[in-house]
């Protein structure tokens, strides 16, 4: 009798190490959209920041989302199809590429944005090379 | 008018294509592929900066080690996390020169080449020469490379238990689609 319930157990905690195990390797990426931003920067500040002390921005800031608002100033899709906007600077300023996912479901929202006129996005911030890189990243207004 | 624009844009573009100074791309696209009995682990950036001197043919290249993007958030997380350790080395730098560059690589037909250079993967330096092609394509400058690494070289350990999963070595494609920008 007892060792009946000693493999029940047995099995119930072989099952549930396995639902663990699989919900782990079949974890999906990030949902960038219902992501809270920890930080909430001016582009213009942003790129002051990574420009004179790389080490301790990207410390501050990598893999953090971050919501950044500034000027758009290019507005391209790259080979890939993915959206790519660019704020302040075109060589050295934010660079974002849109979630696909979100791109898809919220293009009207994306051909509205005209460029010279402020945006503000939320995404992921990657470092610094040469701009700042952002991915994924929406578009909040 | 016209005229002055139409002759604008010719000098503008010529000075463009033919000008001295440097190429630039900052959304290149590298991938990292290894093909493995379970499952093929393939990791894409489209995020990396080249830039091509094209007086003295150097080529610098380098990629966030975080932008690359698998189709498992899983992968991403052991990529990152247990082999690049990405926090302490979160850049891959490549810095190389073409052999025998001359300036009429840059204007003509897709052509093969040859690289020479230091490649940096995890905080570690290797001399490498990798085959590539470089040349036009409608009108704009287009660099490609395929070669192979292996991850031991880059003092990345790969636990033995899991060894046999991943391929022995990674192939890395990498392609950039120039622009000219500086005189």
């Amino acid at each position: 009798m007892k060792i009946k319930y000693i493999i029940l157990t047995l099995l119930a905690l072989g099952f549930i190490g396995a639902g663990i195990g699989l919900k782990m390797f079949f974890k999906p990426h990030a949902d960038i959209n219902k992501l809270e931003a920890e930080f909430k920067v001016e582009a213009t500040s942003l790129m002051d920041e990574f420009q004179k002390e790389e080490n301790t921005a990207t410390t501050k800031y990598s893999e953090k989302v971050l919501e950044i608002s500034g000027k758009l100033v290019a507005k391209s899709k790259l080979k890939n199809g993915t959206d790519l906007l660019i704020l302040e600077d075109e060589m050295q300023g934010v660079s974002c590429q849109l979630d696909s996912v979100w791109c898809a479901a919220n293009q009207p929202a994306i051909q509205s944005l005209e460029t010279g006129k402020p945006v503000t996005i939320k995404g992921i911030c990657k470092g610094y090379l040469m701009e700042i890189k952002v991915s994924p990243a929406v578009v909040v207004k | 008018m016209l005229k002055k624009l139409f002759i604008l844009v010719l000098l503008t573009s010529s000075v463009g294509a033919f000008g001295q100074g440097k190429f630039i791309a900052k959304n290149a696209f590298i991938s990292f592929y290894s093909s493995t009995p379970m499952e093929d682990i393939l990791g894409e950036s489209n995020e990396a900066v080249t830039i091509l001197d094209a007086e003295k043919g150097e080529v610098i290249f380098q990629a966030i080690m975080t932008t690359f993007h698998f189709k498992r958030a899983l992968m991403e997380e052991h990529f990152n996390e247990n082999y690049m350790e990405s926090t302490k080395f979160p850049k891959t730098k490549f810095k190389g020169t073409i052999e025998g560059f001359n300036k009429d690589m840059l204007k003509g037909p897709v052509a093969n080449i040859k690289i020479s250079g230091v490649l940096n993967v995890h905080g570690v330096d290797k001399t490498i020469t990798v085959p590539g092609t470089l040349g036009l394509v409608d009108g704009k400058l287009v660099g490609t490379s395929k070669f192979k690494v292996t991850p031991e070289d880059f003092g990345i350990v790969i636990p033995s238990v899991v060894r046999e999963k991943i391929g022995k070595e990674m192939e890395i494609t990498v392609k950039a689609d120039y622009l000219p920008f500086g005189q």
